[in-house]
This record gives structure tokens, C-alpha cells and sequence, in this order.
């Protein structure tokens, strides 16, 4: 019993950060067509942010979250006008932008591990946080892990929240469902693209802030995790958000479990076999109707 | 005359070296009622895509209510009062008619006050449409003709001062085609606006404007009143004679 709840536990922390990921992503591409294939990237930055603040300033990690989101937040506007801006313009059709941000993506994806290496090194890095055990029903958890868990959760609902009652959240989910149609009712694609990019970036900076409170960071930490939240958008269903959520915490299960009753190499082989499984049974999403 | 409440002047459009358009001038007063016929490939639609700013013409000026809007993005055309619908209904199909129609309410029509009431909130936009009884379903659930009356509702939350309809009894019955007619000219004398209306079919068209503008490959070869119009000999071979043979 102990051990189930300890595998579920370990799953569902991997998955709500995985969650908050993919939940970035699926912001640029569901409205943008973005496919931002530096994702992870940004997930590794927030997590060198922190880590850094935390061991140069002695910053608490959890103070330092707004931070992450803000700064991720302003980088992400700056990529946005510096690099996608032109590109949403000048192409023809949706297939051009994909195609076109994917190179843009791998250029950004070299710039910002290798400026990592450059600032802080190769070497595997990481800081101990609030690591004291915590008992719940004879299963014993990290207390910084319960806590990533529930800031991570929170997160994803807060965006959940934000999309479903606020004007700012109906005008992203309404140009998701016909961008020409939110342009005749007055909605401005200038402003709103690249605050959506740009919350999709906060979104990777507090999954990696969250990260580098429970596991070790290195420059190459970002790229799978670009993967992961591929893998989750296709389980939740392209532009759902709420399908992100869970979609990221039953990957994290599957994940947690598969590991422990089969072997932990094969984490990578099970979340393409879920892929893969997901391409062939529901290629719109498990929750899409 | 009163101001032009949208005047094309000269505008044009090419895709690499056709030309859709062809430097054609419109000019549209208030509470005009005016037909755009044409046969297919005429440069009806993108004319209109013109008109409302989707596209940017590749020369020609286009002035709503006096402000020179040409190359704008298509969202300041709808803050300065240009509300069109399309031949597919651009309605946003994951939410209700109610929130649909919304959105023109809060973000093109949010500076501008109408006379009218009708534009006060959805509901009564919604009201006026006769699609108050579904004012919670979803836009995508709705059968397609009732999806292009809601596209008009969402047009009409814009507080536009002028209404674009693209060919929307396009693939109607009669009977439907009839009250979709008498709807266009109630938006015009209860409402107050302007309308450009783009349809094929030409009869229940010419039955209903006061003004009719004819394109034929990009140019406009007619522009006056229906009676009129039908008779000019280049309308007639360009298009009412292709549709006489079918008929």
C-alpha cells in the first residue's frame, strides 16, 4: 500500500510538471500555430534562474517563482517580436508558419543551451530545499516534492481559470477556434500573440523553477522535456488545455509505474508507446470529442 | 450627399499576376441597401476581403466613415464599424451564442455607442435574430443556418455602422432564402445600418436591394438600380445570360 501510494505520488509530480509544460506549448501552438521546439530550453532557464538566485542570493526558490514566470514572461515578448513576429505576418498559411517557426525554434533551442554552458557549465547542479520527510498514510514524501506537486496543480488551474472566465481568456480560446472570426469582432492579434507566447514561456520558467527544487539541473536538462509536452498536447488534444492537465498527470503515472514494474530505462520507450497508442486509437486527443 | 460610410477608391488585387480585382470603386452611403452580384471567380469575395481589411489591396484606398483605413489589420476595420460574416461561418464553436456574440460587444463595438437598442447586449441581439431560445448552446451545435444568422449576430455586436454579408442564403431554401431577405432589410430600416450584400443568387437579390453592382472579371461593369442594371446588355452576356440558360 505504501509503496502504490509512493509510485502514484512520484507520478503525479513528474505529470503535473509535465502538465505545466505542455501547457505552455500548447498555448503557442493551439493559437499561433508556433511550434516552438526550444521549449524546453526556457524550462531549463527558469531552472538555472532559480538555482542561481537560491545559491548566489540566497533567494527562497518558492519567493522566487513570480520572478521566474515575470522574467521568462519579458523574454518571451522579446523572442516573440524578435524572431516569430515576422514569421506569423509574412506566411501564407498555417502549415507555413509550423514548418517555419520549427527552424526558428531549433536555431533558439542551440542559442539558449549553449549561452547556459557558456554562464554556468557543464557540470550537473542542483541545491538541497525543505527536503525533511513528510508522513501521509504510511508512505513517506519530500516535503519540496508535495510542494511542487501542489504548485504545479495550482498552476495549471490558474490557467484553466484565467481561459474559462476572464475576456482576456475567452479572446485566446476564441481566436484558437477561428482567428479570422476574432479579428472581424474587434480582437488584436498584435497585442494578443505575443502576450500568449509570452505566458507560454512563464509557464516553462515555473515548471523548470519547480524542477530545480526536486532534481539536479544541467544545461541539456530542457530538450526532453520539449518531447514530454509533444507527447502530453497529443494525449490531451491540440489546444486543450484542461486535456493538458490530465493528459500530463497520467503520463507521469504511467511513467511511475511502468519504471518500477518493468525497468527504469525504459521511460522514454513507454511515453513513445503511449504516443504511439494515443496516434493510432484517438489522433484528436483523448478528450477531444 | 452625407459622408460616405465606406468609399473604395480604385482598389485592386492581385495574386502573382492575376488580377482578382480590378480597380473597382464603390462608394456606400448611410442606411444604403446595395447588391454585389457577379459570376463565380468575379472578385465578389476578395473585394469584400478588402472591404473589411482580412486583405490588404494591392492598390486603391479604402475609407470607412472618413478615416483612411487601407493596409490596416482587419480588427481596426471593426472598431471603426465594419462588421461582415462569411460564406463558412467564422462562429466560434466551443462556446454559446451568447458569448459568441459577445465578444463584438466588448472588444470592437466597446468604444462606440449605438442609438439603437438592440446593441445594448446579447440578448437582445440574440432577440432580434430570433435565436433567443438558443442563446446557451454552443455555436458549433447549431444546424449551419442558424450558425450564419448567429455570424450576423456577432457582426451586429460589433456596433458596426456598416453590415458586409457574404453570400450567406447561399445554399438555402426558398422559404428560407425569403425570411433571410426581409432580415437584411429589417438590419437596414430598424437598425440604421448600411449593408453590401454579396449573393449568387441573383433574384432574391435584385428583389430586395435598391442598388446593384455588377463585377465581371475583377471590374465593375454595372452599378445602379436593379431594374436598370438587369437590363444592360454587358450584364446580361456577362451574367444573367449564363444563368438563363440554366433556368
Amino acid at each position: 500500500m505504501g509503496l502504490l501510494l509512493e509510485l502514484a505520488a512520484g507520478g503525479l509530480i513528474a505529470g503535473g510538471i509535465y502538465a505545466v509544460v505542455a501547457m505552455g506549448l500548447n498555448l503557442q501552438y493551439g493559437l499561433m500555430r508556433i511550434m516552438n521546439i526550444s521549449h524546453g530550453e526556457f524550462l531549463m532557464l527558469g531552472a538555472y534562474l532559480t538555482w542561481f538566485a537560491h545559491t548566489t542570493f540566497q533567494v527562497n526558490p518558492l519567493l522566487f517563482l513570480p520572478a521566474a514566470a515575470g522574467l521568462l514572461f519579458l523574454l518571451g515578448l522579446a523572442v516573440y517580436g524578435l524572431c516569430f513576429r515576422r514569421i506569423v505576418r509574412t506566411a501564407p498559411s498555417l502549415e507555413v508558419i509550423e514548418a517555419r517557426s520549427l527552424l526558428v525554434g531549433f536555431g533558439l533551442m542551440f542559442l539558449v543551451q549553449n549561452a547556459v554552458y557558456l554562464a554556468w557549465g557543464a557540470d550537473l547542479q542542483g541545491y538541497s530545499f525543505l527536503t525533511q520527510p513528510v508522513e501521509i498514510a504510511g508512505a513517506r514524501f519530500g516535503a519540496n516534492r508535495l510542494l511542487v506537486f501542489g504548485f504545479a496543480v495550482g498552476a495549471s488551474l490558474a490557467l484553466l481559470a484565467l481561459l474559462r472566465w476572464t475576456l482576456v481568456g475567452k479572446a485566446v480560446r476564441a481566436m484558437m477556434q477561428s482567428p479570422t472570426g476574432a479579428q472581424l469582432v474587434g480582437i488584436d492579434t498584435g497585442v494578443l500573440h505575443p502576450v500568449v507566447f509570452g505566458a507560454g514561456l512563464a509557464l516553462a520558467g515555473v515548471a523548470g523553477a519547480l524542477l530545480s527544487m526536486v532534481y539536479v539541473i544541467s544545461p541539456s536538462m530542457g530538450e526532453p522535456y520539449t518531447v514530454t509536452a509533444l507527447i502530453v498536447i497529443t494525449l490531451g488534444g491540440l489546444g486543450s488545455a484542461a486535456g493538458c492537465l490530465v493528459g500530463g498527470l497520467l503520463l507521469g503515472l504511467v511513467e511511475a509505474f511502468g519504471m518500477h514494474y518493468a525497468n527504469p530505462s525504459f521511460k522514454m520507450l513507454l511515453s513513445y508507446g503511449v504516443l504511439i497508442a494515443v496516434l493510432i486509437a484517438r489522433p484528436q486527443g483523448l478528450f477531444k470529442r | 450627399m452625407p459622408e460616405a460610410v465606406l468609399r473604395a477608391e480604385w482598389v485592386s488585387v492581385s495574386f502573382g499576376g492575376l488580377r482578382a480585382v480590378d480597380g473597382v470603386a464603390l462608394e456606400v452611403g448611410p442606411r444604403e441597401l446595395v447588391g454585389v452580384i457577379g459570376p463565380n471567380g468575379a472578385g465578389k469575395t476578395t473585394f469584400f476581403h478588402t472591404l473589411s481589411g482580412v486583405l490588404a489591396p494591392t492598390a486603391g484606398r479604402i475609407w470607412v466613415a472618413g478615416a483612411d483605413l487601407t493596409g490596416r489589420p482587419a480588427h481596426v476595420f471593426a472598431m471603426h464599424g465594419v462588421a461582415r460574416t462569411f460564406q463558412t461561418p467564422r462562429v466560434f464553436r466551443g462556446m454559446s451564442a451568447e458569448d459568441n456574440v459577445r465578444f463584438g460587444l466588448a472588444f470592437a463595438g466597446r468604444r462606440r455607442r449605438h442609438p439603437h437598442d438592440a446593441f445594448d447586449d446579447a440578448r437582445s441581439i440574440l432577440g432580434f435574430l430570433g435565436l433567443r431560445s438558443e442563446a446557451a448552446v454552443a455555436a458549433g451545435a447549431l444546424p449551419p443556418a442558424r450558425q450564419r444568422l448567429l455570424e450576423i449576430g456577432m457582426a451586429l455586436g460589433a456596433r458596426p455602422q456598416v453590415l458586409l454579408l457574404d453570400e450567406v442564403a447561399a445554399g438555402l431554401t426558398e422559404s428560407e432564402v425569403q425570411a433571410t431577405a426581409k432580415l437584411i432589410a429589417r438590419v437596414r430600416s430598424e437598425l440604421g445600418l448600411a449593408v453590401i450584400w454579396i449573393e449568387h443568387a441573383v433574384r432574391a437579390l435584385l428583389d430586395c436591394v435598391e442598388r446593384v453592382v455588377v463585377l465581371h472579371q475583377g471590374r465593375k461593369i454595372a452599378d445602379g438600380v436593379p431594374r436598370a442594371v438587369a437590363r444592360d446588355p454587358a450584364v446580361v452576356e456577362a451574367y444573367l445570360g449564363i444563368e438563363g440558360e440554366h433556368t
